[in-house]
């Protein structure tokens, strides 16, 4: 008969705290405390930010973009301006976080149940999103240093302790209204693929549209709409916070239209999300 | 409060379940009880993986309750789920996760201590020590078995729900399955599985529940069943080997028409 070795090793080691252990009797007990939700998310962080490292060659791609612009910008950085090029990779860096990794890892997890063998689990729902958006956190983190690094080592484009540390924030901010817009993608689209295609579209549009509208070569009706899209409020309030003090009434009505944007698109996301896809 | 044998660490009171106009679950109550193996019996589309669903809180029920050691899966659904142990019918894990990440992910979900000489050990039993570097996907289907359920009993619950566990098995794989169903049950453990093995369900289970257009429609142990089902003139009808098996009698009940 089968040995039961696994249920004596964890007898033996006491490796469960609801474990009775009197006399020679053992008896399987019921959980009457629920595990701690703090260990619980460290584990899914744990697992969540391997997967991202094992994922390291797409975060490598997520980098290179917007580095690849910045260098090829070079000699037009004192025409456009130093703030206008970091803002314009930087923005282009946290679309392609929201849009390309976040929305597409959701999408194919849910396809693979990988959420329904999680929420069979004593952790709350909501822990399974906070792990996924910690590591997305990072990675803006991540692009936004790099567009630094970049930017003062190859463009020689510095900004001021306050620029610099404003621009995190806004970062944050930007980046927060493209994983809104990844999770609407992903709550509208239930098939994997066609989330996939969905945001390489919006993806591509959001690059071209944006970057030539903003520089004016698509007319000046459709750069003043650029300007209040989604992607011009981003660029907008990361280009006034690196320059905080040229932070004008104009940047703080970006700011207020991208927090906007980021509710409106995550209420949507979230309320039309489901776990499985059947 | 310890589960003592015959106890009961599940109980399934009027349970509904509907999805828009179509009522999946309908007014479905059964027990579980501490040491039994419980089978979930019904054709395609009869309510089994609804109502495991709704136990497992992945669907919130119409109306009805659902208890796991004592508690309600609507008022209390973590303290519920911290007490069960679940094998899903499709079990996937992150695909870029070795074996032991896996392990340690589910071990850390549910507070259990986990050194390496205890994972090794976890690995060794489950015949798969020299895998722990290995991603989920490469291990064979009797593999995926044996550390799904590895998984779901991780934190020793009073109730484990298995869907269709032995689905796509070999019959070494099916049996030493059964043998470790059957160890799980020996230590105290409820085991609630759905299964369309008529095979799978007399051999271990020891009472089953056969469903149907989303009613329980006959719920015994197998053999009170087929005795009283014997004499039945629909069950006789489907009979093939001169003898009445449980197949016959859940052919009898439920009917030849396939269900899509």
């Amino acid at each position: 008969m089968y040995s039961l070795a696994l249920q004596d090793v964890l007898y033996e080691h006491k490796l469960h705290p609801t474990l009775s252990m009197s006399g020679e009797e053992k008896k399987i007990k019921m959980q009457t405390v629920i595990p701690k939700t703090s260990a619980a998310l460290t584990s899914l962080l744990r697992a969540d930010f391997t997967t991202q490292w094992r994922n390291r060659r797409s975060v490598v791609l997520l980098l290179l973009v917007p580095v690849i612009i910045l260098i090829s910008w070079k000699g037009l950085i004192a025409k456009m301006g130093g703030a206008f090029a970091l803002s314009t990779c930087i923005t282009i860096g946290l679309t392609a976080i929201g849009l390309m990794g976040y929305s597409n890892a959701i999408a194919r997890d849910r396809d693979k149940g990988v959420f329904q063998r999680l929420r069979v689990t004593p952790v709350p729902t909501w822990s399974i999103m906070v792990s996924r958006l910690i590591v997305q956190l990072v990675l803006i983190l991540l692009v936004t240093t790099f567009v630094f690094i970049v930017g003062s080592e190859y463009d020689e484009v510095t900004l001021s302790p306050a620029g610099y540390t404003l621009t995190f924030v806004t970062a944050f901010v930007g980046g927060a209204l493209y994983l809104g817009l990844g999770q609407m993608i992903v709550g509208l689209v239930k098939n994997a693929e066609t989330v996939n295609s969905t945001t390489r579209l919006v993806y591509f549009v959001f690059i071209m549209v944006g970057m030539f509208g903003d520089l004016g070569v698509l007319g000046e009706e459709l750069k003043k709409i650029i300007h209040w899209s989604p992607y011009g409020t981003v660029k907008a309030i990361l280009a006034g916070s690196m320059q905080p003090s040229n932070w004008s009434s104009q940047t703080s009505l970006a700011l207020l239209a991208t927090i906007a944007y980021a509710v409106a698109f995550s209420y949507l996301g979230i309320k039309k999300f489901r776990w499985n896809t059947q | 409060m310890n589960n003592k044998p015959g106890s009961s660490i599940l109980q399934v009171n009027g349970l509904n379940v509907s999805y828009g106009t179509f009522h999946a679950v309908r007014n479905v109550s059964f027990e579980v009880k501490a040491g039994e193996i419980f089978g979930l019996l019904g054709p395609n589309g009869a309510g089994k993986t609804s109502t495991l669903s709704a136990v497992e809180g992945l669907l919130k029920p119409q109306s009805g309750t659902i208890t796991v050691a004592g508690f309600d899966t609507a008022k209390k659904p973590l303290h519920a789920k911290a007490n069960m142990g679940v094998q899903l019918q499709a079990t996937s894990f992150q695909p870029e996760l070795t074996l032991a990440e896996i392990i340690k992910l589910y071990a850390g979900i549910y507070c259990v201590e986990l050194t390496r000489e205890k994972l090794q050990n976890i690995l060794q039993d489950i015949k798969l020590e020299g895998s722990s570097s290995k991603k989920f996907k490469e291990l064979s289907g009797g593999q995926q078995q044996r550390v799904s359920l590895v998984i779901a009993t991780i934190h020793d619950p009073v109730l484990v729900l298995m869907d269709e566990p032995t689905t796509g098995l070999d019959p070494q794989a099916r049996r030493q399955l059964w043998e470790r169903i059957e160890a799980m049950r020996e230590k105290g453990h409820g085991i609630l599985l759905t299964t369309h093995s008529m095979e799978e369900a007399e051999a271990v289970c020891d009472r089953i529940a056969i469903m149907d257009h989303g009613n329980v429609i006959a719920i015994d142990t197998p053999q009170v069943l087929i005795d009283t089902h014997r004499n039945d003139q629909n069950v006789i009808s489907v009979s093939r080997k001169g003898k009445i098996t449980l197949e016959d009698v859940f052919i009898g009940l439920t009917g030849r028409t396939v269900r899509t």
